[in-house]
């Protein structure tokens, strides 16, 4: 992706070394019995959210390491965690 | 034609004469010509014709704005002459033309205008629908410019480069130089990108004198040189940019000079900031006839005469609206043009200065004046001007009409990055309002026009880029903004658009022949909106990215609907904003492949080699493509295979064996030592994505294998499935560092034993389990015994520099046993007859652990539930699934392909793998099919592609085709 995203143990590198794993939905809830429902929503949903968005990602060309990053998906960049800015 | 050479802005070379191809002839250029300058020094003056009237065409931009000059040159269709540097022996056709440029036969089409209203395209051609194929053909053929030839190859280099940079500066103008230099000056690394083969930008070839009472020629090559000279700055020229995306990344594209190894070149550059100086390009009047050959932009004849040294025309009328109008009338009056009038549709507001110019050389003024018609067929010969209100008009002889209404910034580099424009009142511009962060616009774009405000707003854009860099230096920047408010501010710019006329030829866009009238024809349907205009009437869709139209389409909307022009914005740009060969964005092709440490081993051997992932691997041994002999090689004696390719991981730490269980779906907790253990990995849908082996080394300690294609996603796979845990273990991606054989055969453990002295009897070492031991020389080696190919086998681990050394070995240890190599190829029918799925090949995306019938391997009480656990739980009630099954085929004379379709009235199921096997006589092969046919002994029916209807059938078999207790393996 165009955009630069920062690594934890890298630091802000170019987008194209970075793999995305999708919107964080939390763990997955192992060993509970989910309905298919349930399981679909965990699974494939996805809430597309427009605006910031939590997600992972996997540094491919580099450490190796999965993270999570903020993005705002309007603009498409990484945004610095709301938590912090507070 | 006779050019000026005693001019100081030529950037020709009069000495070095260039010859070129034209007509079937050979013409000459100069060194420094671009295609089209050089063609109009050889007196061209149409250069092809448009695309939907084929009214004659040539020079107006000079900066390819338009598709007017597009010819085909060396093969290449819808080259842009304007732009591209004339080189030696350059083949040039017209294109678009039935006859020639100047005499078309189609331009007929010009008179049928009243037929093709803006939005024919989509209305009338669709009754009655049986007419449709033949229009389409007609309309195929005439629709396009440049002609591809099929068989045109392009075996030039294409290549690419990717510099980083602290500052980017798109633009090497005055501004850009400046913004370049005080970057510089503050330690930064700068690239500047220039589309034109030089830096100079629009002070480069005029003779006005600048704030430091030096002609700007001068000045600008004065700051070329201040550039060049420096380390830090790097200049590309040549260089359109063509893309700006997210965090200052920065696409452009290059054209090879002569004496580049490039013939075109991607350059992607992520900056820390980025300076925006490109200058301001002219808004074409619109009147009637106004694309005709011999009306040209101001900056178009100028240059003619001052960079390339050919006057323009012979008798001139100027219609302008900006100084620079009235600047070039003079200049080329002095360099021998005669000018007949200079109208200028402001009334007032012009340079004192210009305007006394004007008078002394006795040129007739007329402020309050603009164009209305170029008369003249094929080429302008007259001109009808007339004042503002259209009441008064005058008429001239002339061969050449400069004409412009004024000028508008080149705002498309802000405009890919979704910056806000707002119409201004004063320049008649779209001034930025909002631009991403550490983009800083520069010079002209702010409607500067005083040389000295030009370059002061670049050296205030340079340092603001340097602060954005992280650069301390407040002091200059203050002094900076306090140089640029002692310096004439944005000057007032004409506004005008039309002429008062009809506008049925009043071009506005010249690539797709959108007229005035065309424009209103659109607002009467009801598209109102300059974004709707575009798309319906196609202005500005062309391949000159909407140069031309540009901010002239917006305002003439606002005019037409009597709108004020402050809700107006310029239209939607995207990438890339100049037409970019294909060729260029594919680049070179780089065949790169990895190789297991004995591939030179196997070439020698006779190995065919194909492409396997990232890796060459030989598919078989045999010289004539019949690999029987191999496969019974493998089932009699004994056979080798490289498998260095597998995947080979080592896991340790405290929780390892967490991780393993989380990927697996079998039970890693107990794993015996010695033993190997067999498992697969699936998705959370279930579906299979790998299977491997897992064996203990030690405590916390483990090794495993996946297959080839899965090796460099398996340490992502796993971390990504523990990334919420603060589980304690460690991957190590071996691969790469352990090479493998496969021995197999029922005489595989006497070769054996005549490497090693280790006991690797039935007893000692019996299947599925694993040995470490030495083979002669002392080197280390780990054996395992798998079944995949359902012989006797040992596959055999060893450190990857000693893999040349330990197949030597076996090859010349086994001679007596009959050994020999086998390939991939082989493997694949000798693991088919055998049952074992191969996975991709049996399975597809889709394909769960049940349908495969590998449920044993799924272990559903152990605590720590494996990654696809729930998704079977729900698949095992579904018995339409499809399934795994032995199929064998009726008739022994014809193989279907792997991958064809089975089906009964609509496909239901496809087959695997399927091979005529020698061992048992047959076509046989692995297929899947939906449950309720997977009955032993159930007819099925396979259809082939291009089989005309003609199916071909076989019976569900039971598997394994061969050896089916497994005794074999366990010898």
């Amino acid at each position: 992706m165009a955009f630069m995203i920062t690594c934890p143990i890298c630091g802000r590198r170019n987008g194209y070394e970075f793999r995305y794993g999708g919107e964080d939905k939390g763990p997955y809830p192992w060993g509970q019995e989910l309905s298919p429902r349930q399981w679909v929503d965990h699974v494939h949903m996805n809430s597309c959210t427009t605006g910031m968005q939590k997600e992972w990602w996997y540094h491919r060309d580099g450490c190796g390491t999965w993270f999570t990053i903020f993005r705002d998906t309007v603009t498409n960049v990484e945004v610095e965690n709301p938590e912090a800015q507070k | 034609m006779k050019r000026l050479t005693n001019l100081p802005t030529l950037r020709v070379n009069p000495q070095s004469p260039i010859p070129f191809h034209y007509k079937n002839e050979t013409w000459f250029g100069l060194d420094g010509d671009s295609l089209a300058t050089a063609l109009f020094a050889n007196k061209v003056r149409i250069f092809a014709r448009s695309l939907k009237y084929h009214r004659p065409r040539g020079l107006y931009s000079l900066d390819g704005e338009c598709s007017n000059t597009m010819m085909e040159v060396d093969g290449i269709p819808n080259v842009r002459t304007e732009t591209t540097l004339l080189k030696e022996r350059n083949t040039i056709r017209e294109q678009n033309v039935k006859g020639s440029a100047t005499h078309d036969f189609l331009g007929v089409m010009d008179r049928l205008d009243w037929c093709m209203p803006a939005g024919f395209y989509y209305k009338c051609m669709h009754k009655p629908a049986k007419v449709w194929p033949l229009a389409m053909k007609v309309v195929r053929r005439a629709a396009g410019l440049g002609r591809l030839d099929p068989e045109l190859e392009l075996t030039a280099t294409y290549d690419e480069l990717y510099p980083g940079t602290d500052v980017c500066v798109i633009g090497g103008g005055p501004a850009g130089m400046c913004a370049a230099l005080e970057a510089a000056d503050q330690g930064l690394r700068v690239i500047i990108l220039e589309a034109r083969p030089w830096l100079g930008g629009f002070f480069d070839y005029r003779a006005a004198v600048s704030a430091q009472d030096q002609p700007l020629y001068q000045r600008s090559k004065d700051l070329a040189a201040k550039v060049q000279e420096k380390d830090n700055i790097r200049v590309f020229l040549q260089t359109s940019m063509v893309g700006a995306y997210a965090d200052n990344l920065i696409t452009a594209f290059q054209e090879g000079g002569p004496g580049d190894c490039f013939e075109q070149r991607y350059i992607e550059i992520r900056a820390k900031s980025v300076v925006v100086a490109t200058g301001c390009r002219e808004r074409p009047l619109l009147f009637e006839n106004n694309e005709r050959p011999g009306v040209m932009q101001i900056g178009c004849a100028h240059r003619l005469a001052r960079t390339y040294g050919l006057l323009p025309g012979e008798q001139a009328v100027f219609s302008v609206g900006h100084d620079l109008g009235l600047e070039a009338a003079v200049d080329l009056f002095d360099l021998g043009l005669d000018v007949q009038a200079v109208a200028d549709c402001r009334d007032e507001g012009q340079d004192a200065n210009l305007v006394q110019a004007l008078q002394d050389r006795k040129i007739t003024f007329y402020p309050g004046w603009v164009a209305q018609e170029a008369l003249g067929r094929p080429t302008v010969n007259r001109v009808r001007i007339s004042s503002i209100d259209g009441t008064v008009t005058r008429e001239f002889f002339c061969d050449l009409l400069v004409a412009s209404a004024g000028l508008t910034p080149v705002t498309e580099p802000l405009g890919l990055v979704r910056s806000r424009f707002e119409f201004d009142q004063h320049t008649g511009y779209f001034l930025p309002v909002d631009y991403p962060t550490g983009m800083f616009p520069a010079g002209r774009i702010w409607g500067l026009n005083n040389s000295g405000s030009i370059e002061a707003s670049g050296r205030l854009a340079g340092l603001h880029a340097a602060a954005a860099c992280g650069v301390e230096c407040n002091q200059e920047l203050r002094a900076a903004e306090q140089a640029m408010h002692s310096l004439p501010g944005a000057q007032a710019g004409s506004k005008v658009v039309t002429a008062p006329v009809s506008g049925r030829k009043s071009f506005i866009c010249f690539d797709e022949d959108v007229s005035v009238k065309n424009i209103k024809q659109a607002l009467a349907q009801g598209f109102d909106v300059p974004e709707l205009i575009k798309r319906f009437s196609s202005a500005g869709t062309g391949p000159g990215q909407g140069g031309i139209p540009g901010h002239n389409l917006p305002f003439l909307v606002a005019k037409l609907k009597a709108e004020p022009f402050a809700q107006l914005r310029p239209t939607t740009v995207r990438p890339p904003l100049v037409p970019v060969l294909m060729a260029t964005y594919a680049g070179t092709t780089h065949e790169m492949t990895k190789r297991t440490p004995i591939h030179d081993i196997q070439v020698r051997e006779g190995g065919v080699f194909r492409r396997a992932g990232v890796w060459m691997r030989a598919r078989y041994f045999s010289p004539d493509l019949d690999v029987g002999p191999e496969v019974e090689n493998v089932r009699t004696n004994v056979g080798m295979l490289d498998a260095s390719t597998l995947g080979n991981f080592r896991i340790h730490g405290p929780d390892a064996h967490k991780a393993l269980q989380r990927v697996y779906v079998g039970d890693m907790s107990r794993i015996l030592p010695g033993r190997i253990k067999y498992s697969a990995m699936c998705n959370h849908d279930g579906c299979v994505i790998d299977d491997g082996v897992i064996w203990q080394v030690g405590e916390n300690d483990y090794m495993f294998t996946t297959s080839t294609g899965r090796a460099g996603a398996t340490i992502e796979w796993i971390r990504y499935h523990t990334r919420y845990e603060d589980w304690e273990f460690h991957l190590v991606n071996l691969t790469d560092g352990i090479g493998v054989i496969n021995l197999a055969g029922p005489k595989a453990r006497e070769a054996l034993e005549k490497v090693s002295e280790a006991d690797v009897s039935n007893q000692a070492f019996p299947f599925a389990h694993w040995r470490d031991f030495t083979v002669t020389g002392g080197v280390p080696v780990r054996a395992m015994r798998l079944g995949f190919v359902g012989e006797l086998s040992y596959e055999l681990h060893v450190a990857a520099s000693f893999m040349p050394a330990v197949w030597e070995m076996l090859a010349q240890a086994g001679r007596e046993m009959g050994i020999k190599p086998y390939g991939v190829e082989v493997q694949n029918v000798l693991r088919m007859e055998k049952g074992h799925v191969i996975l991709g090949q049996e399975s597809e995306q889709r394909t769960n652990l049940l349908d495969l019938g590998l449920g044993l391997l799924w272990s559903r009480d152990k605590e720590i539930t494996p990654v696809g656990a729930d998704a079977l739980k729900q698949a095992e009630k579904d018995q339409n699934r499809l399934k795994l099954v032995g199929i064998q085929m009726e008739k022994n004379d014809h193989i279907p392909g792997d991958g064809c379709v089975i089906v009964d009235d609509r496909v239901i199921g496809y087959i695997g793998t399927i091979r005529q096997s020698r061992t048992l006589g047959a076509v046989v092969g692995m297929a899947l099919v939906e449950g309720p046919y997977a009955r032993e002994g159930n007819r099925l029916a396979v259809y082939e592609n291009e089989c005309q209807g003609e199916l071909q059938y076989g019976a569900v078999t039971k598997m394994p085709f061969y050896d089916p207790t497994g005794e074999r393996m366990k010898l």
